[in-house]
């Protein structure tokens, strides 16, 4: 077993990946920060979404895809064979693009992955159902209607519904796919003001294509072009003294 | 430029007309159908047919000694519709039963008269007592005159007015009856259910969840695609090289049974369960088994709690399909359980479903095309009302597990 030294909470070392003949991340090294939301942005095809997904293994479920170098979690590598994936994603959580609540009540979408790790008593899954759409922002919302089915929230709750879902695993870091894009911007402005909430519980990795957006919630960005890690900086830093000038011309908007 | 325009209008018009036509001609066809079995069907259709036994129960009697003719009034519409004898109480009339023979049949028996204890001659000890709707076949009477069944209802009245006693009469129940082929059909949609849906959805599962998108898979898909397409009559054949000895050797079964034609009927309708829970299973958005797997569920978990419950609606209609199949199959259960048609029904004993029995009726001779078409209008009546009931549970289920959204 192999050790790796973490200063935040990720360290990504030498990372390739491939999708068959397709070479879709070149060389990427970044750490991530405990307690900090870190942004990911570039154009659309950077890697910068399957960056995200290498940091639980959500890569594994398609076939071609191939991974070379090293991301450590917790003092080891989480590519190492003998790592138990599934308890990986049950401390990396995920809240994706779409909102994608299962078909069923809205407490028993949150109650799904705490009864999948085997957690049966009512009163519990009751307790974490309840804190878990506390964090969330959404209690208010639904408290009189978790029977109710998920599909029949707005879109903005389910996302948010989808975040505490998240939450109620109880995990360190959340990654966040393009969480807003299919929202209007007052329910946009409410998943922010969640994000910068919970930054103080939980580390935060965020994709989006909205520059306002990595400006307003992010500490730390990381610009993606073409598979590559071309910047990474405070967020601050980023935008207004770039150091590269592709990164520049994509935050001013001259292309992407 | 665009003077094509008249052309497409006429070409627009050929194409909408083609497909009213076609739609038109399927309605008519179908309402034919309807229409022919109900035409030449219902005039048999009653409760009787389903409650009563095939065979008939035949009995030999005499009188009691001491017995005393009555001087019974009946009221006029039994006079109307057949003959009475007044001095013995009793109302015939001619008819057929239902497999279409002329018969004698009993319309009344007064409460006084003799015909409400008859001495069994057989070897009943207990009284018989005439009901109506037994065919009475003969009278025989002290004074050596025979009055038979094919000589009609008037000419028996009249012998019976004309004597006072009787040496021995010959009845039987009324037969004819679809109740052990009915009870048989039910069985089989329940025991072929319990077999090719489990299998079916677990195959289906497999293939649509669990196997590698590989050459051999392709394979597989296509051979069962293939199966949908051979003729059941084969399968039928199967059944009668493998299942009828399997469940000879393994029950009492001494020949085609219910069990060897569920068995075979289940292998029949496993494609088309495999491909219709396939069809459902591809649809369940790969949102929800990604969502399930970012929670740290495993794959297991991830397929039968979450993909699975998304497709209850699609195996329902394989279930739906399957059960039109099973009823109208016959071809396949004339060799897997045969053609015996009987009243008392065991899972391992002989007996046929309804489709057979039709094909009985009509290899009968005369054909009988009523009693053929009474039996249709059963099976869709049957068709339909499970149709109902599975539609009705798996609404409510689908209400319970989504909650309000779902409509």
């Amino acid at each position: 077993m192999s050790s790796c030294l973490v200063d935040g909470v990720f360290n990504v070392e030498g990372l390739n990946l491939y999708y068959g003949d397709t070479h879709a991340l070149k060389n990427v090294h970044l750490p991530i920060g405990k307690n900090q939301v870190t942004a990911l942005i570039g154009p659309s095809g950077c890697g910068k979404s399957t960056f995200l997904r290498t940091l639980n293994r959500m890569n594994d479920l398609i076939p071609s895809c191939r991974v070379e170098g090293s991301i450590c979690y917790r003092g080891e590598n989480i590519y190492e064979s003998h790592v138990d994936v599934f308890d990986l994603r049950r401390k990396v959580g995920m809240v994706f693009q779409k909102p994608n609540p299962f078909p069923m009540s809205i407490f028993d979408n949150i109650a799904y992955g705490p009864r999948c790790q085997g957690v049966k008593d009512k009163k519990v899954l009751q307790e974490i159902v309840k804190n878990a759409l506390i964090d969330a922002a959404l209690y208010d919302e639904v408290k009189d209607r978790l029977k109710e089915n998920a599909l029949s929230l707005s879109g903005g709750q389910q996302q948010r519904l989808c975040i505490a879902r998240a939450i109620a695993m109880a995990p360190e870091v959340i990654l966040m796919d393009e969480p807003t894009s299919a929202l209007d911007p007052i329910a946009t402005a409410k998943i922010e003001d969640l994000i910068i909430e919970l930054k103080k519980e939980y580390t935060i990795v965020i994709v989006t294509h909205n520059m306002q957006q990595a400006l307003r919630i992010s500490d730390m960005t990381a610009f993606f072009l073409l598979g590559e890690l071309l910047e990474f900086s405070e967020t601050e830093q980023l935008f207004t003294h770039p150091k590269n000038p592709k990164t520049e011309a994509y935050v001013t908007g001259r292309f992407g | 430029m665009f003077d094509n325009l008249k052309k497409r209008k006429l070409s627009d018009g050929f194409m909408q007309a083609l497909t009213y036509l076609s739609s038109t001609v399927s309605l008519v066809t179908l309402l034919l159908i309807f229409g022919f079995i109900i035409s030449k069907g219902s005039s048999f259709l009653n409760l009787n047919l389903i409650t009563e036994n095939y065979e008939s129960q035949g009995f030999v009697a005499d009188l009691y000694a001491g017995y005393e003719l009555c001087d019974c009034n009946a009221s006029g519409e039994y006079l109307e519709d057949g003959f009475y004898s007044k001095k013995w109480g009793i109302a015939l009339v001619d008819s057929t039963d239902l497999l279409g023979k002329n018969v004698v049949e009993v319309l009344y028996v007064h409460q006084d008269s003799p015909f409400q204890q008859l001495h069994d001659k057989g070897i009943g000890t207990d009284p018989i007592k005439m009901k109506t709707d037994y065919d009475i076949i003969r009278i025989a009477f002290e004074s050596h005159a025979t009055a038979l069944s094919r000589h009609g209802a008037a000419q028996m009245i009249e012998y019976l007015n004309a004597n006072d006693s009787i040496r021995e009469i010959e009845f039987q129940t009324a037969g004819g009856g679809i109740k052990g082929s009915l009870i048989t059909t039910l069985y089989l949609i329940g025991l072929t259910l319990l077999f090719a849906l489990p299998i079916g959805v677990g195959a289906a599962i497999y293939l649509n969840e669990y196997a590698k998108p590989t050459k051999s898979t392709k394979i597989i898909r296509s051979l069962i695609e293939t199966l949908t397409g051979v003729p059941s009559i084969i399968y039928g054949l199967m059944g009668l090289a493998i299942f009828v000895p399997l469940t000879v050797s393994l029950t009492n079964a001494t020949g085609g049974n219910i069990i060897s034609g569920a068995m075979t009927l289940a292998v029949i309708l496993l494609p088309i369960i495999i491909r219709t829970t396939e069809e459902s299973l591809k649809v369940v958005p790969d949102e929800y088994r990604q969502a399930s797997l970012a929670l740290g569920a495993s794959k297991t978990q991830t397929t039968f709690q979450v993909v699975l419950p998304s497709a209850i609606p699609g195996i329902m209609t394989a279930t739906l399909l399957a059960i039109g199949r099973i009823v109208g199959e016959s071809a396949a259960l004339v060799f897997a359980i045969g053609t015996a048609i009987k009243d008392d029904i065991t899972l391992t004993g002989k007996s046929t479903s309804l489709a057979v029995h039709i094909w009985a009726m009509m290899t009968d001779e005369p054909a009988n095309i009523e009693l053929s078409a009474t039996i249709a209008i059963i099976i869709v009546l049957i068709t339909i009302l499970l149709n109902i009931i599975i539609k009705i549970i798996s609404t409510r289920y689908l209400k319970r597990k989504l909650g309000s959204a779902y409509e």
